[in-house]
């Protein structure tokens, strides 16, 4: 890891700073009675900092304390416009001038392309304050402001935007809750900055060892390094948010699936009731109005930012169960229960987490998901051997459906999950097989292998059978509408590949 | 006031005269005027006990230490004064920003789609395999294919058959554009996106034919149902009805999201060239400009600007310079030359080279327009500008500082012209003539935006 400072000298920036916070500066007058002029400012403010940081060729970056003016607007103005504004510039400041970015370029090196390093802007500043026992007193000398967010403050934002979600009525919906959303989108690309580059810093070193590992004296230093590259993602602002003794894991996890589940169902329920308003109100209060029009994106877009979330809590697992392999961790890490499980026990648990996770989640994630559900319920057999023709391989999904394609074993699961459960995962499990088939989802190549291995034809015919056991197993229960859906899909398929 | 003065009086020998009794009780709202009147006169009156303190002073140099402290007070109350004065100054209301570009809506069409039964897909549905599993109730089918589409499928069955009949293509164009209903709306919106982004990639084994692309005729004829004033167009700018912050008005209804974030990635899709012209995406990039006008809108500040950007990158390299030129002489013609053509400049916010262009063009082409010069000759606007005296009383500070912010936009974004040091020259002067005419203590209004505007331009250009 390198360390690099942005700014070369402080003369130039000190005046940029001072000259630009100066349109902020209002301490002369009275905030309440002239709300209108606070906003005015803070508008002229951002514009400004725009100007001056993004849109000019050479633009400096704002340092930390235009940064924090910026980030204050966000959680203190009370205008939909300034909200939006300072969000926008945020995330667009977060994107031109990240914390840590990869260098490329620097490969002197033919025989390591995959090594790539990413460079830490010191002085950079961050929206986050925690820290981790102690770990980095850094933190704590420089981060002190009032209104940064600590790993408390994060859960309970998930968990307000939760609440919200499931008992809004379109009218009751406030700008706080679309300041809520707008926080959380931004927290969550700065997570996301932070972590994937550290992330695939880490990948990159593991599996260069595992290339180059055999040389003697490579190992030597690489082990030095590798040391170093567990650290990378120990000190990643996620792994020291999930560390943190302030928040339940579990809980979190929780509240972010169930903020998800109630995001994608609440563009649905509000739709329904501004429609049975529409008569006697049909002329909002222009500030509901505004409002209303932005919610279904904004929503929208924060459930996406929630599905990212959890996603990269499960790379980070996923990374550390090879750090656990390479021993590479110590006590200091912690014991946490992968993501996965505690997923899995929602979604076990709660019908309509199912159904609302099935929907929304990515592809790969989702089918990886499925294929673990049903890993809980299935018998293993004492000992599977790939070679023999009778065993199938369950762990992935077209094993699964030739497993279920069986009416013998399809009574014995329906014993142990319900018969709809079984369709939803069966259905939404087709369609995350399509869509990766498709390669819909960018950059998820290991899956693709698994997924091509077997010809579309004979996954689509599985899934056929496997619900046309399901029906003989369980009359009673018709098939669900996804089901329906899932064959029309599959038959349809069948025959365009059969026709070339 | 009176009290911070108080302690002085019993060392006076002969009782200062204070002021009269409290007026009677006022029966209008305090004027500005009045209230610099009466500061005024405080000012004064302070300033004579000030000179009489002197004297006082004079006589009696034992008590320096105490006077040293009460003056201290007294200049405090002077300052006090001055920054009461400046706010007063500064409750001038800056006009609020915002046009009706909705006016209300047209009765949304009815959709029936009769086509959609005699579509290959529904052949699908009879498909001997599956079709006892199904057990379809064919009254239904159309609920059946909403379903499809809601949840996701129907792209993967277009995909499956290779082709998007046009029975389907307008069913879904339809439902993005006019129903109500929030789900099939984002979901047709996601349908449309999906297609256009495979057409736009694919390849020789994966081909999906389309039999029915939407022209601009059918995004305009949306908008107008929105209630979209296009005759906002055709007004002379001053008559656009400016909307004050809390008034209750229709708009347009939710599928306006679905149809600005149709316009980006349509107009970015590989079939633009044969679905619209370079004269109607000009068009659009127009109106797009307009509804960030809009104060319903305002929340969807975020997918304007990413439609805003797909447009202006639409363009041909060879015919851009031409395009911009165009909408910007179009845009600052049609729209109002007031605090509205300030948020229109701040809204074209892309850092790309062509917002920027776009940018600066349509500021300069404003800056015209209220100068009343043309916009081909930059040096004159300037000197214009700088001629203006901010002195003069009869002089209006408010247009001088839209003036400002949209040379300050012009300049700082061109990079086309030729003669730029000069131009530099020119606006440091004109700069210089506003922060220096304006003295701190001006009451008019806006004198001391102007005033704070032009010092704070000064600074970061001589910082640069």
């Amino acid at each position: 890891m390198k360390r690099r400072t942005r700014i070369g000298g402080d003369g130039g920036t000190q005046g940029f700073e001072e000259n630009t916070l100066a349109l902020l500066d209002t301490s002369g007058f009275n905030a309440s009675k002239v709300s209108h002029h606070l906003d005015d400012d803070r508008l002229a403010f951002l514009e400004a900092v725009r100007t001056t940081s993004l849109i000019t060729d050479k633009g400096n970056a704002p340092t930390r304390k235009m940064l924090e003016a910026i980030f204050h607007i966000l959680i203190d103005a009370d205008s939909l416009d300034l909200v939006i504004q300072s969000y926008k510039l945020l995330v667009e400041l977060d994107k031109r001038f990240p914390q840590l970015y990869l260098s490329e370029g620097e490969q002197s090196d033919s025989s390591s392309p995959k090594v790539s390093t990413f460079i830490m802007v010191e002085e950079a500043w961050s929206p986050f304050t925690f820290t981790m026992d102690g770990h980095d007193k850094k933190w704590d000398a420089t981060n002190h402001s009032r209104s940064l967010v600590d790993s408390s403050g994060f859960h309970t934002l998930i968990k307000e935007i939760a609440d919200v979600s499931v008992e809004m009525k379109s009218e009751a919906v406030d700008i706080g809750f679309m300041k809520k959303m707008l926080l959380l989108q931004y927290l969550v690309t700065v997570l996301e900055g932070d972590f994937w580059p550290r992330n695939s810093t880490y990948e990159g070193r593991i599996s260069l060892f595992h290339c180059d590992g055999f040389n003697e004296t490579m190992v030597d230093a690489y082990v030095l390094a590798e040391n170093l590259d567990w650290t990378i993602l120990r000190e990643s602002l996620l792994s020291m948010l999930l560390g943190s003794r302030k928040i339940t894991y579990k809980g979190l996890i929780k509240s972010s699936l169930s903020a998800m589940g109630n995001l994608s169902q609440s563009t649905v329920s509000s739709e329904e009731d501004s429609c049975s308003d529409k008569p006697q109100g049909e002329e909002l209060h222009e500030v509901d109005r505004v409002i209303a029009l932005a919610l279904p994106e904004v929503e929208k877009s924060t459930c996406n930012v929630l599905k990212k979330f959890i996603i990269m809590i499960m790379e980070l697992d996923s990374s550390k169960r090879t750090a656990d392999q390479h021993g590479l961790t110590t006590r200091a890490d912690g014991v946490r229960t992968p993501a996965v499980e505690i997923i899995l026990d929602e979604l076990i648990n709660d019908g309509d987490v199912l159904s609302s996770f099935l929907k929304v989640f990515d592809p790969k994630w989702r089918l990886e998901i499925i294929v673990q559900y049903f890993q809980k319920y299935i018998t293993k057999n004492s000992v599977r051997t790939r070679s023999s023709a009778s065993a199938i391989n369950t762990e992935n999904f077209d094993g699964l459906l030739k497993y279920l394609s069986n009416s013998k074993r399809t009574k014995s699961i329906i014993k142990k999950i319900t018969t709809e459960a079984i369709q939803l995962l069966l259905a939404y499990g087709f369609q995350a097989y399509v869509m990766l088939l498709h390669n819909e989802s960018e950059g998820f190549s290991d899956m693709m292998e698994d997924v091509k291995s077997n010809s579309a034809v004979a996954v689509c015919e599985d899934l056929i059978s496997a619900f046309t056991c399901l029906r003989r197993e369980d009359p009673n229960t018709g098939i669900l509408c996804c089901g329906k859906q899932a064959l029309i899909t599959a038959a349809a398929t069948i025959s365009n590949l059969r026709s070339i | 006031m009176a009290e911070a003065c108080g302690p002085l009086d019993f060392e006076f020998e002969e009782p200062i005269q204070f002021s009269p009794p409290p007026p009677k009780r006022r029966k209008k709202l305090i004027g500005l005027d009045d209230l610099l009147h009466d500061i005024q006169k405080e000012q004064k009156r302070l300033d004579e006990k000030k000179i009489k303190q002197k004297k006082f002073r004079q006589a009696f140099d034992a008590y320096d230490d105490v006077v040293d402290a009460e003056e201290a007070l007294l200049s405090e109350c002077v300052d006090k004064c001055e920054k009461e004065i400046h706010q007063i100054n500064g409750d001038e209301q800056m006009t609020y920003w915002g046009i009706q570009v909705f006016g209300d809506q047209e009765k949304l069409p009815l959709l029936e789609h009769p086509e959609l039964k005699s579509t290959g897909l529904m052949q699908l549905f009879m498909d001997k395999k599956i079709s006892p599993l199904l057990e379809l109730n064919f009254e239904k089918d159309e609920d059946f294919l909403e379903g499809l589409l809601a949840d996701g499928w129907l792209l993967h069955l277009m995909r499956a058959s290779g082709c998007v009949e046009e029975s389907i293509a307008t069913w879904t164009f339809n439902l993005m554009l006019y129903s109500s209903n929030m789900r099939l709306m984002q979901a047709s919106c996601d349908f449309w996106s999906a297609i256009f982004s495979i057409r736009d990639k694919q390849s020789d084994t994966c081909n999906i034919k389309i039999d029915w692309l939407p022209r601009y005729s059918d995004l305009k004829r949306a908008l107008q149902t929105y209630g979209f004033s296009f005759d906002l167009f055709s007004k002379a700018s001053a008559n656009i009805v400016m909307v004050s912050a809390d008034s209750v008005i229709a708009g347009p209804p939710q599928n306006i999201q679905c149809w600005i974030k149709f316009v980006g990635f349509w107009c970015q899709s590989r079939d633009a060239d044969i679905i619209a012209s370079t004269q109607e995406v000009q068009e659009l990039l127009v109106i797009i400009i307009s509804l960030f006008l809009d104060r319903q809108l305002v929340g969807l500040a975020v997918i304007l600007q990413e439609s805003l950007h797909s447009l202006l990158n639409s363009f041909k390299e060879e015919e851009w310079p031409n395009c911009c030129d165009n909408v910007a002489k179009s845009v600052a013609s049609r729209l109002p030359c007031n605090i509205n053509c300030l948020r229109v400049v701040e809204s074209i916010g892309g850092v790309d080279e062509r917002s920027k262009q776009l940018r600066s063009a349509v500021a300069l082409h404003f800056l015209a327009a209220i100068l009343k010069k043309k916009a081909s000759n930059a040096a004159m606007i300037l000197r214009s500008l700088t001629a203006m005296n901010v002195k003069d009383k009869n002089c209006d500070l408010f247009q001088m500082y839209i003036c400002l912010s949209l040379a300050e936009n012009w300049i700082s974004f061109n990079t086309l012209s030729k003669d730029k040091a000069a131009i530099h020259e020119l606006w440091v002067t004109c700069l210089r003539n506003c922060s220096s005419g304006i003295s701190i203590t001006d009451l008019r209004s806006y004198a001391s935006n102007v005033r704070s505007k032009a010092s704070y331009l000064l600074q970061s250009s001589a910082s640069k």
